[in-house]
């Protein structure tokens, strides 16, 4: 390794509307390094590679580039100076070919094609990728895109390879290969940071290992000064290796029926033979990655959106149920509490009063004609001062709410419908830090008031701290379940992520 | 994260900016054609000005209603030609009037139903499904009944029509009135039904609406027979006062961007949620003023349609300008 790194980056952070995405990040990556960033979800690890790729600009610190200080304002800016980044969700142009996506947005004013497809397939050749440059990318499949965005890299003459959780949609032959094409580019002198959940793949690949948390980059050492137990602790933070709910009893009771019974639901790619069961009167936690199919299984169960064909059955309260549409769900007594708000939690021209009282009268189904516009105001003042809401009055844009009470008001919404299971995804997602500790709160009272909840959380405290079961879900299928005196936050990741 | 949040793209006074400034607009052009036109500000040409703006005021009730939803209906001027061609047909066949307005509905009926049923269920967009459905019915009903043709003469004498083009009192013409009950159950609809409400958070946030709960399909049928009825009110109005079915007013097609005028120009966004029949009230005020005053000026046909042309663009960039779109909240979330 060379004295010299291609790329410093000197207190970089960037925030989000006063949410911190990034603090005061240090960071270096030197010529011909493999360099892998692991964290949970959330802990800026995409944050940090798109700043080095000019995706996002930083809104502190400064980017060193060949011992020069640059600003990178477009990807096109960091392009220039030899960074590539291969995203997750790859940015291939479908309708076009292999070698046009290669040359995209560095073709002259002529292009041959033949020129185009020669060039490209002299590097498809040499990196020994076995892709036919004339084909269409959107007849592709997910690794051969990967490997053209590879190659596209290597085309521009990349020094620096940035890799979004290159490995994620991977056979196992297919991850070998990647990694053998890394080191082979490595070999070359081009430095990569790939971004990975498995960790023996940073462990066993990468020449050093970054770990971030909380938007800190905690971390930075050798590969060989890391095992598992190292990175997975200072991935999850010190202060929650003790475990903090041995002591606690499992809160509720197992009532003898199930409240809600899945079995073998499959749906797509996302979710696939998930079976589990919900007991009254307890929160059951599912705990897993971005991706395992948690909030596609919860759509299911609402009939939000469709099963396959033959994928699966739904008992709720004993009696087997398929819902078409969440109408159906909700006059059933189930309510889901969407994990975007703002995507498709409350309205947003409309009132508080509007949003709960709309809430309630939809468990009313095509009943009620005429809107009891008064009533609807006075349980939207009920549950206001019930979730203690703060707000002038029920009269107030929900838009102009804080996110907190946002989300306050898009749980009223369900609660007023009476459920008798309510599925909370990701319920404090966005939220201050003040309302985080009151939303959890009606989430445990909710349950101990005798009803079921589901509890979707990437969030591991938060699923340790209020779940009385703990499910871990991976790859859309459930793979290990934990009661509450028995789980740890170790135990937890580990489930998760193998 | 509040702050960021409180200044997104707020329908609230910001948003009613808009409707002043048409309302503004509505009255300088009162006051400078009351100065500058001959015969503008008389009694008598308000009665004209509000019996010729009827049909037009009906119809917009109806696509404000669908555009609330975050719909679209382009067959709405195709339905109302099919209504008024299928009552004219059977009174002409001497069909009894209240038995000819029962079939005339339950035609309406199924227009509406056949709209809402691709919308909802096949969940064809709003836009496509309804301009395939408005040549359907053009084409079918000239193939049918017309046999090619695209006039329909409506018998002058029948009791029918002479009450649809005729005054209920002295001095209240029947389409005037029409257009009241219109305007009036259109309001009751939107304010106090509970179709009103879900039609109002479909357009907010259809996603949000389904997972709700609210009856999404149910209404959206609600909505496309409302505008198919109110589609029928109009044909008859229209048709009554001129004694023909003309369906060259589907195919010039300058109807349906006038009620699409007056929906937007009253500050009905077309990506639905926002507004209410207030809103249809100011843009016809406008509109209804401006075709009156040019017409008495003797300004063209194709210049009132230039001029038409700019207003809507100006309405469009005002609303632009006043409801922007927060670029910062749609990748606020976007850690």
């Amino acid at each position: 390794m060379s004295a010299d790194p291609i790329i410093r980056l000197e207190k970089v952070a960037k925030s989000y509307g006063g949410i911190n995405a990034l603090e005061e990040a240090d960071f270096e990556l030197f010529p011909g390094e493999i360099h892998a960033l692991a964290g949970e979800n959330g802990a800026g690890k995409s944050t940090l590679c798109k700043l080095i790729a000019g995706v996002i600009a930083p809104t502190a610190g400064a980017v060193w580039i060949d011992g020069r200080q640059v600003t990178l304002s477009a990807p096109k800016d960091a392009s220039r100076l030899g960074i590539s980044m291969v995203y997750q969700e790859t940015s291939l142009v479908p309708q076009l070919t292999v070698a046009q996506n290669m040359v995209l947005g560095r073709e002259r004013m002529f292009n041959s094609v033949r020129k185009v497809r020669n060039a490209a397939r002299q590097v498809l050749q040499r990196l020994n990728f076995k892709v036919d440059p004339s084909q269409l990318a959107g007849s592709l499949s997910t690794a051969k895109r990967q490997m053209v965005e590879i190659a596209r890299a290597v085309l521009n003459e990349a020094r620096v390879i940035i890799l979004d959780e290159p490995t994620a949609a991977l056979t196992p032959e297919e991850t070998d290969h990647l990694f053998d094409l890394m080191k082979s580019l490595q070999r070359s002198g081009v430095a990569m940071i790939f971004i990975s959940h498995a960790l023996e793949e940073a462990l066993n690949h990468a020449d050093r290992i970054s770990v971030l948390r909380n938007g800190r980059l905690t971390v930075t050492g050798p590969a060989r000064d890391f095992d598992r137990n190292r990175l997975i602790s200072s991935m999850i933070g010190s202060e929650l290796k003790q475990d903090t709910s041995a002591a606690k009893a499992v809160r509720a009771v197992h009532s003898a029926l199930p409240v809600l019974r899945v079995e073998n639901i499959r749906m797509g790619s996302m979710v696939n033979n998930m079976s589990f069961s919900v007991f009254p009167g307890q929160v059951t936690g599912i705990a897993g990655l971005i991706g395992s199919g948690r909030s596609e299984v919860a759509k299911v169960i609402m009939g939000h959106t469709k099963r396959n064909f033959g994928g699966g059955r739904i008992w709720f309260e004993g009696r087997e149920v398929r819902y078409n549409v969440p109408a159906q769900a909700i006059a059933d007594g189930i309510a889901y509490v969407s994990e975007d708000r703002k995507f498709d939690g409350f309205f947003e021209t409309m009132s508080i009063a509007d949003n709960i009282g709309l809430g309630w009268l939809a468990k009313f189904g095509r009943r009620r004609r005429l809107a009891p516009l008064s009533r609807m105001r006075q349980i939207s003042q009920d549950w206001e001062k019930r979730l203690s809401i703060r707000c002038t009055d029920v009269d107030q844009l929900v838009l102009h709410l804080s996110g907190g009470n946002q989300q306050k008001v898009v749980i009223a919404k369900s609660l007023a419908q009476e459920p008798k299971l309510v599925i909370f995804d990701e319920p404090t997602r966005g939220v201050d830090v003040g309302a985080i500790a009151e939303i959890r709160q009606i989430v445990r009272n909710f349950a101990e008031s005798g009803a079921g909840v589901i509890l979707i959380s990437s969030y591991l405290p938060e699923i340790l701290d209020l779940s009385d079961r703990i499910l871990v879900a991976k790859s859309g299928t459930i793979v290990a379940e934990f009661a509450r005196n028995e789980a740890t936050a170790e135990r937890i990741l580990h489930a998760a992520i193998h | 994260m509040a702050e960021v949040v409180a200044r997104a793209g707020v329908p609230g006074p910001r948003g009613r900016l808009l409707e002043m400034i048409v309302v503004g607009a509505a009255a300088a052009l009162i006051i400078i054609f009351s100065v500058a036109v001959d015969g503008f500000a008389t009694a008598g040409n308000l009665g004209v000005m509000l019996s010729n703006s009827a049909s037009l005021v009906i119809l917009s009730c109806g696509m404000a209603v669908v555009i609330i939803s975050r719909g679209l209906d382009l067959s709405l001027i195709a339905a109302m030609i099919a209504g008024a061609t299928t009552f004219s047909t059977l009174i002409a066949a001497g069909v009894p009037a209240p038995v000819a307005l029962l079939v005339t509905i339950a035609v309406m009926i199924a227009i509406g139903l056949a709209n809402a049923w691709l919308i909802a269920y096949v969940e064809i967009p709003a836009l496509l499904a309804t301009l395939a459905s408005a040549m359907f019915i053009t084409g079918l009903f000239r193939f049918a009944i017309l046999r090619g043709e695209y006039l329909l003469l409506l018998p002058k004498s029948n009791p029918a029509v002479v009450f649809l083009s005729g005054e209920l009192m002295p001095g209240v013409p029947t389409p005037v009135v029409l257009m009241l009950v219109t305007v009036a159950a259109s309001w009751i609809l939107m304010r106090y039904s509970t179709a009103g409400r879900t039609i109002q958070a479909m357009g907010d946030n259809f996603q949000a609406a389904r997972l709700t709960g609210l009856p999404v399909r149910t209404t959206t049928i609600v909505v496309y027979v409302f505008a198919a009825l109110t589609a029928l009110l109009a044909g008859l109005v229209m048709s009554a006062a001129s004694g023909t079915v003309d369906f060259r007013t589907v195919t010039n097609g300058t109807l349906l961007f006038d009620v699409i005028l007056v929906v937007v120009l009253g500050g009905i966004p077309l990506r639905g949620g926002h507004g209410g029949i207030r809103n249809i009230v100011i843009g016809i005020a406008l509109i209804a003023v401006l075709r009156n005053g040019m017409t008495l000026m003797n300004v063209t046909t194709q210049m009132q349609d230039v001029i038409k042309g700019l207003v809507l663009l100006t309405a469009i960039v005002a609303d632009k300008y006043f409801n922007p779109r927060d670029a910062e909240t749609d990748t606020i979330g976007d850690l």
